[in-house]
């Protein structure tokens, strides 16, 4: 037994008797952790542009510490050098001046103030750094793969010595500032991952060469961070599988004596990654299925004696706590899961399971990093604005009595927080199911059932804060008048509309709520109008029956609705099921034969067609009108506003909810 | 309206002619600017094919998604080789692919080119356009080679500049010694 910082006891706790195993003590050095939590380290964007730590930034971190309720929280990684070559995000922060450690304390104390581990971690971003210079530093001047990265300048061993004093002192900096662990990174593109990398690191010095020559840096820098720490605990997260072999990256087997060499190097966990930004597999989206990668925190063990901890599509316990218990994880880590839902393992502890909101794993957070914006998250409205009072859930000044039409995402997420307030809360939907569009959304392929999670979210705080369900009835303009509320939400969703073009009042022409509800008959030869993400949905749900789909769309750009982050995964998959997409087109006439598509230049295509599905949208008005006659205070919220995504909706009826 | 497929084709083929040509016409005004803003004691060939370099490389890079080596060095060439025909049809070209008899070498022929028509229409010299698309080519690959640690060769064995009718170059990799 090694040193506790903070005595926990679960054993109260009904997520520790369901999850005895993610609620069991572990050594790491000499450190006790008292459960198998981590919050992994994550950039949030959050600091000043000159690196030091804000109050954003502390906020964001404290909610995530309590959230792991006394296991490891770790804070983002910070760049050492003067020269910012090493930063890899606008809102990084920064180690490497004295000046720095009352900031970086702020955030180890609080941390602390929760009772949970302080992790921080040393990051320099290598041949993904340089955010704020010309060049990046990396082991050898491979060019870039993409474009948003700067052009790679050839270390000198005078720089790697300098990089290895850099780690240095910005370690006795960041134990000086009080944190319990520090942790080297050395994944996805970062600087000590280029030089373990036969794609980055073409050195023929020592620093180079076989994989033992390539190691040769990162053997160096644990060996020294370790003496700086002593008895603090020292880990590493590494690779198990760079996903580069189709530009000649490391072998699994190569990884996995980078793990042996690491651990001979003296780290006392590590932590399991696999991919690089410039991969072009997918990793962490949703199309992935949950625990995919369980297996290389598998093989990770059976090379390593020292803990290994693991994040990575585990987005449920029962996964973690199932492997640890097979003996092939220690540790759950966990970045995205508890971007949407900090307090998400407090939530599996305290057995309030169905109140978790659940990642859509979209990676518009990470999307946000690269187009230098603050740290956001699709689902969750409070990410990144925790320190600001105006986002959080107040008492209600006044209580009203408020009548929400729509019992979609917007509408549900607008009524747990109101009633959560204090008003009295009723919830009006035509259909018997709670979701709303969602519910037809959820059944596109490649994941997408995970959209559905927000719903049972919404739910389970609805019902707890006593909102009031009247299902399958429709709110008509006598029943406002009758029940003259304080307030009036409509969430009622868009209108789903047909063009006006010459064709649309056919009869094989749908919509893409009955195509997905299996109502409509649709033929083998299919157009799709409309290219955002309903109709990429559609496509994709009807070409994976077989069907040869064609999408045909107004925007200029296929998914404009979707982040980029999540984009190529549907783009890729449209490719792989041969669908066709024409943008910024429009149907000119439906046909007997099909369709003629009209560009944006005049020209016109025939497209072989037997079924139109309509899937573009518009504002919902409906209602409106009532609601103002009768003076009554109106909110129009999602798509009924304006057709958007699933995150404009529930941020719609968060805001609206915290200030109703 | 009725579709009338036959107009539908032409209107767009005479559109993608005229983008064609206005390529082409944008480089030669390009390098003319360059030429007057560099002065009277500039080379223009030097400007030209220093042009193409920067095309090359840019291109390459613009190439480097596309680039891998999961097909090996084989498959890599092949891509490669299929980037320069996309890049010269576009701009009207006629490129065919044939595989040498090694497996270590490839044959792209450019059987018709516009590109010295421009040349000789906005005044430069059949030197500089041959010059230039061997720097181009070159420098693509040269991108490509640091990108996977390849050590791929491109040679020129005629050119139409030269009036041997058509391009051939020999696209390979050297054999180890």
């Amino acid at each position: 037994m090694g040193k506790l910082l903070f005595e926990w006891d679960y054993s109260a706790y009904p997520g520790a008797k369901k999850y005895p195993h993610l609620f069991k003590p572990i050594d790491i050095g000499n450190l006790t952790i008292p459960n198998r939590i981590k919050y992994a380290a994550t950039e949030d964007n959050l600091n000043g542009a000159d690196g030091f730590v804000t109050d954003a930034g502390v906020a964001y971190l404290r909610e995530r510490a309590k959230g792991v309720v006394g296991g490891i929280c770790t804070m983002q990684g910070v760049y050492m050098d003067e020269g910012r070559q090493g930063q890899g995000y606008v809102g990084q922060a920064a180690a490497w001046d004295d000046k720095f450690i009352p900031g970086l304390k702020r955030l180890a104390d609080a941390i602390h103030e929760e009772k949970a581990v302080a992790a921080c971690q040393l990051m320099h971003c290598g041949r993904v750094g340089a955010i704020e210079t010309e060049y990046c530093q990396g082991p050898s001047d491979v060019p870039q793969r993409l474009r948003i990265f700067r052009p790679v300048q050839e270390m000198t061993k005078a720089d790697i010595k300098q990089c290895l004093k850099e780690h240095i002192e910005a370690t006795e900096r960041l134990l000086k500032a009080g944190f319990d662990i520090v942790e080297i990174s050395g994944i996805v593109g970062y600087l000590l991952s280029n030089f373990l990398s036969s794609y980055t690191n073409r050195r023929t010095d020592e620093y180079g060469g076989d994989i033992r020559g390539r190691m040769r840096f990162v053997v160096e820098c644990i060996q020294e961070v370790k003496k700086v720490c002593g008895d603090v605990p020292v880990g590493i997260r590494l690779c198990s599988d760079e996903l580069l072999d189709d530009v000649g990256g490391n072998t699994p087997e190569e990884s996995m004596i980078t793990y042996e060499m690491s651990e001979e190097a003296g780290v006392d966990y590590m932590s399991v990654t696999l991919g690089w930004q410039e991969s072009i597999y997918p990793v962490i989206s949703r199309d992935i299925p949950q625990g995919n990668w369980l297996h290389l925190a598998e093989r990770a063990k059976q090379h390593l004696k020292v803990p290994v901890m693991m994040a990575y599509r585990l987005f449920v316990p029962e996964l973690p706590n199932k492997a640890i218990e097979e003996g092939k994880l220690d540790i759950w880590e966990m970045c995205r899961p508890m971007i949407a839902d900090p307090l998400m393992p407090k939530k599996v502890l305290e057995g309030t399971q169905d109140e978790i909101r659940h990642c859509v794993a979209c990676n518009v957070c990470l999307a946000r990093l690269f187009r230098d914006a603050p740290m956001t998250c699709y689902i969750n409205p409070v990410c990144a604005h925790e320190w600001d009072p105006k986002y959080q859930i107040k008492p209600a000044e006044m209580e009203k009595n408020i009548m929400i039409v729509g019992a979609g995402p917007a509408g549900l997420e607008c009524a747990w927080v109101a009633a959560e307030r204090g008003h009295e809360v009723h919830v009006y939907d035509k259909r018997e199911e709670l979701g709303g569009t969602i519910i037809e959304a959820s059944k596109a392929p490649y994941g997408d059932d995970e959209l559905y999670g927000q719903i049972r979210f919404s739910k389970a705080k609805a019902e707890k804060a006593g909102v009031e369900f009247h299902l399958g009835t429709e709110v008509t303009p006598e029943l406002i008048e009758e029940e003259m509320p304080d307030s009036v939400v409509l969430a009622t969703g868009p209108n789903y509309i047909k063009g006006t073009a010459p064709g649309f009042d056919r009869a094989n022409v749908v919509s893409v709520l009955d195509v997905i509800k299996g109502t409509a008959e649709v033929g083998d030869n299919v157009v799709v109008w409309g290219n955002r993400k309903p109709g990429i949905g559609v496509a994709l749900f009807l070409a994976k029956q077989g069907k040869k789909v064609t999408i045909v769309g107004k925007e200029k750009k296929l998914g404009k609705d979707i982040n980029p982050s999540f984009l190529w995964r549907y783009v890729g998959y449209l490719r792989q099921n041969k669908v066709t997409a024409y943008s910024d087109c429009d149907i000119e006439e439906i046909t007997d034969d099909g369709v003629t598509v009209l560009t944006y230049a005049g020209y016109r295509i025939p497209v072989k067609a037997d079924t139109v599905v309509s899937s573009e949208r518009e504002a919902n008005p409906i209602l409106k009108d009532v609601v103002q006659q009768n003076s009554i205070e109106l909110f129009v919220i999602g798509d009924a506003l304006t057709p958007r995504n699933l995150s404009s909706a529930v941020h719609d009826g968060y805001r609206i909810g915290i200030r109703i | 309206m009725a579709l009338d497929p036959e107009k539908q084709i032409s209107s767009l083929w005479k559109a993608l002619q005229g983008s064609q040509e206005a390529n082409r016409r944008t480089f030669y005004q390009m390098r003319r600017a360059a030429i007057e803003f560099a002065g009277p004691d500039a080379n223009p060939l030097d400007i030209g094919v220093k042009a193409w370099e920067i095309i090359g490389k840019d291109m390459g890079k613009s190439n480097l998604p596309r680039m891998n080596l999961l097909k090996g060095e084989e498959g890599l060439m092949m891509s490669i080789a299929r980037a320069y025909q996309g890049l010269w049809t576009t701009n009207g070209a006629v490129v065919k692919i044939e595989k040498g008899k090694s497996p270590n070498e490839i044959f792209i022929k450019w059987e018709r080119c516009p590109w010295p028509t421009s040349a000789k229409e906005f005044g430069a010299s059949m030197k500089e356009d041959l010059l230039g698309c061997d720097k181009y080519l070159q420098t693509f690959l040269d991108e490509v080679n640091a990108f996977l640690g390849t050590n791929l060769k491109i040679e020129t064995q005629k050119a139409i500049p030269k009036g041997d009718g058509v391009c051939l170059r020999r696209l390979y990799k050297p054999e180890d010694k």
